[in-house]
């Protein structure tokens, strides 16, 4: 009914290949980036800000990067968190080096340092393929925190080895450190967020999506019509390490304050790669549902004995917390194993059809 | 959305809920962790922290006729979780007790906005101490610095330059904590002429440690000194064992001396030393009233052995000097309800006196210190403890960290700390002491 398509006709080829060519679909993104940029924020408390808005889009747009490599181009990748450090440190020596620089020039630089980095191990990719390229990324994960604790100059030979982030200053609103209010932090990483997702739905759906695609289905097809597999590959991982990159800047920069080199460990690429699973391998919106599951939600759920006026020990909501999205993970992988992406997809085909079932 | 939207109502639903709570409370937070890699550790600490205030709400009605809500919120030490936790409590708390390293090098930019003191009782950031520079942040009463000073001394009889040509390996957790107290052991070390070798443990490889052994082993240091944490100190001391590295060259921080760890060895770690400055008195007065008002009415989360614990001890002592800080707040201010604001004042003019301490019941657990606007540890000193092979003993008299030695490199590392977070603000008023 509310998604009743009948009487939107296209008549023009332009029209039929827009990026929404059901009306609700635009509709519907609208009241979403209507809450995101105007009505969120004036409402949202610093607590909102802090554990809920600003991580969300910053794990999303991690998982987006991630996506890209895994969900598109098909090359599994364990990596994703050191690929988030290098990003952080190269933002951080670039502030600390370059003082006056523009913030948000050095969060989209420090995303090519990551590139550059993630090209160099996605090489192994052009000889080996699935868990075992898994493997040679993990390779990547361990060498590089082991770097970022070894290398002194990266974190300004600071004694306990951490890096801290200082007061920084876009054209007298500070944005960055501790003076900067959340209100600040959220639109430069909303911006930021903004401006990459729409690039990479761009991406994804032109050529160089699409080589992407055809490589992740069978590579060898692929290279018969007339794909440069090196390219689409080594493409895919510099443009996936790159959102990573900028994903660990803002990390760190907008939202941590400081990080030590275990920050980036396994963990935390576990944590992307899982926002990217259960949001939807090889689509844009899954990232930022899965961030919500895997992010938000624990957050919220921790409030909630409180609201209704539970007397339970922190250390047992913090049990059932983790029971609790066990659980929601294992029941949306069953209900739905291409993730909470597709899930949307099929209720929107449903909505669409309603109330024929076919 | 929808979340959003539940949230804003369930923010709405807390206000109008607390509301009427508020005005007869101090809400002192505890951002504990009884789950996660650390749990065994943070346990006993967490619950003679809870028991010392539930005590004092039992018998006293509070502070000053005012009730604490001493109110947990669990990180499982994660620095993610931890910031949540801060964020969730700064806007009532009126402290901050981070209870870890990491948490403590987040939270420590922000106290000059936020204002609100963080309690870092032994651990965190050394040159807190230098409260000039670091106005909201307290670690009494004793720093990390002060901990390796006094080690130091004790193993080399009082006088460090008899160290000359000796060689002592670090042997720490790869983590801020344990890069902690580096910087002053190699000014030590250069001014005495030993070799320092440090050897870090991978939070991976806490629990195996046969590559570090090896090296050690390789090496022969002459002295072992371990900041070590949660399941490393058990790893480490199991491997000193099996390496047969002699027990009293073997020294660790007031974090290595948990006696589950050592109860895995038994006899063979007898020997085995740590630097404490809190010591476990099951004769004290403080622990009978514990045990009248709390245990025994089983409000307590912990087991009977647990009580003579030093862990256990070091958390009610922790507890006494969040609730003497909170005492002194509300004759100062001359309110029951303090503010953050307030108890910053109440931490700075500490003055736990031998009197004072008999008079908290606190008697043999802790040694006299105070604290002043510049002055933010109190150093207090220290005992040894050694392992007798069932339990921790006193081993030695009051030790006392060289502060000579020690505060030209506070000054510099927090004057270091200011430029990196150019601008913040100084205390100018605050004359060194």
């Amino acid at each position: 009914m509310l998604y009743r398509t009948s009487g939107q006709f296209k008549t023009t080829y332009r029209a039929d290949q827009a990026l929404f060519p059901i009306r609700q679909d635009a509709f519907l993104l609208g009241v979403i980036l209507l809450f995101a940029w105007v009505i969120l924020p004036f409402t949202a408390s610093e607590f909102a800000f802090q554990t809920l808005l600003i991580p969300v889009l910053i794990y999303a747009l991690a998982a987006t990067g991630l996506n890209i490599l895994t969900g598109y181009a098909g090359q599994l990748s364990l990596g994703t968190g050191a690929f988030m450090g290098v990003g952080a440190y190269a933002c951080y020596k670039m502030i600390t080096i370059f003082p006056e620089m523009n913030l948000l020039l050095a969060v989209l630089m420090s995303g090519f340092f990551s590139a550059g980095v993630g090209v160099m191990f996605g090489l192994p990719s052009l000889r080996i393929k699935g868990f075992y390229l898994a493997i040679a990324t993990l390779a990547a994960q361990f060498f590089l925190i082991w770097l970022f604790e070894k290398w002194a100059w990266l974190y300004n030979y600071n004694a306990s080895g951490a890096i801290q982030v200082p007061n920084v200053d876009i054209f007298g609103i500070a944005v960055a450190g501790p003076l900067a209010s959340s209100q600040t932090q959220y639109y430069f990483v909303l911006i930021v967020v903004t401006l990459l997702t729409i690039l990479t739905i761009n991406l994804t759906r032109g050529s160089l999506g699409r080589s992407w695609k055809a490589v992740r289905d069978m590579d060898i097809a692929a290279e018969l019509i007339g794909i440069n597999l090196l390219k689409a590959k080594l493409m895919a991982f510099a443009v996936s390490s790159y959102i990573v990159g900028v994903s660990g800047a803002l990390f760190v920069f907008l939202w941590r304050g400081a990080a030590e080199p275990n920050l980036f460990d396994i963990e935390l690429s576990f944590r992307v790669l899982f926002i990217a699973i259960i949001g939807g391998l090889g689509s844009i919106l899954g990232n930022y549902l899965g961030a919500i599951l895997i992010v938000a939600l624990p957050v919220i759920l921790n409030t909630v004995p409180g609201v209704i006026g539970l007397e339970i020990k922190s250390a047992t909501v913090e049990h059932i917390n983790v029971m609790i999205v066990g659980a929601l993970i294992v029941f949306f992988l069953i209900v739905e194993p291409h993730g909470l992406a597709r899930l949307w997809a099929l209720i929107r085909e449903k909505l669409i059809i309603w109330p024929f079932p076919h | 959305m929808k979340h959003f939207k539940t949230l804003a109502l369930a923010g709405a639903v807390a206000a109008m809920g607390v509301g009427p709570v508020l005005a007869q409370e101090i809400y002192a937070p505890n951002l504990s962790y009884r789950t996660g890699p650390f749990a065994a550790t943070g346990i006993p600490l967490m619950n003679g922290q809870k028991d010392y205030i539930e005590m004092l709400n039992a018998r006293d009605g509070g502070i000053g006729g005012v009730a604490i809500n001493f109110d947990e919120c669990e990180t499982g030490y994660s620095t993610e979780k931890g910031v949540e936790c801060y964020e969730r409590t700064k806007e009532r708390a009126v402290v901050t007790q981070p209870w870890s390293t990491g948490i403590t090098l987040q939270v420590l930019p922000k106290t000059n906005v936020d204002q609100i003191p963080i309690l870092a009782p032994g651990y965190g950031f050394s040159p807190m101490s230098d409260g000039k520079t670091f106005q909201w942040a307290f670690n009494p009463p004793a720093s990390y610095w002060d901990g390796m000073s006094m080690i130091l001394q004790e193993i080399s009889g009082g006088d460090l330059s008899s160290l000359a040509g000796k060689k002592i390996a670090h042997l720490h957790l790869d983590h801020p904590y344990g890069k902690e107290p580096l910087p002053l052991l190699e000014a030590m070390g250069e001014a005495h002429g030993f070799e320092v070798l440090p050897i870090p443990v991978g939070i991976s490889e806490m629990q195996n440690q046969s590559a570090q052994w090896l090296q050690i082993r390789r090496e022969r240091p002459d002295y072992v000194i371990m900041w070590g944490w949660g399941a490393m100190n058990a790893g480490a001391i199991t491997e000193a064992v099996k390496t047969r590295y002699p027990m009293d060259q073997f020294i660790g921080v007031w974090w290595s001396g948990h006696s589950d760890d050592l109860q895995l060895v038994g006899e063979d770690g007898k020997g085995y030393r740590a630097i404490s400055w809190s010591l476990p008195n099951p004769d004290a007065p403080v622990m009978a009233d514990i045990r009248t008002h709390v245990f025994d009415k089983g409000k307590s989360l912990a087991g009977e052995e647990e009580l003579n614990e030093v862990f256990y001890g070091r958390g009610v002592i922790i507890s006494a000097i969040l609730a003497e800080g909170i005492r002194v707040a509300q004759e100062m201010h001359g309110t029951g309800e303090i503010s953050a604001a307030h108890l910053r004042d109440g931490l700075a003019n500490l003055n736990f006196s031998a009197e004072r301490i008999d008079e908290l019941g606190l008697t043999g657990m802790m040694a006299p210190f105070s604290t002043n606007c510049a002055d933010h540890t109190g150093h207090s000193g220290g005992w040894m403890i050694e392992w007798d092979g069932s339990a921790f003993v006193q081993a030695s008299d009051l030790l006392s960290a060289d502060r000579a030695a020690i505060e030209p490199l506070e000054a510099e590392k927090a004057a270091e700390y200011a430029a990196a977070n150019a601008p913040w603000p100084m205390n100018e008023a605050c004359e060194a002491m």
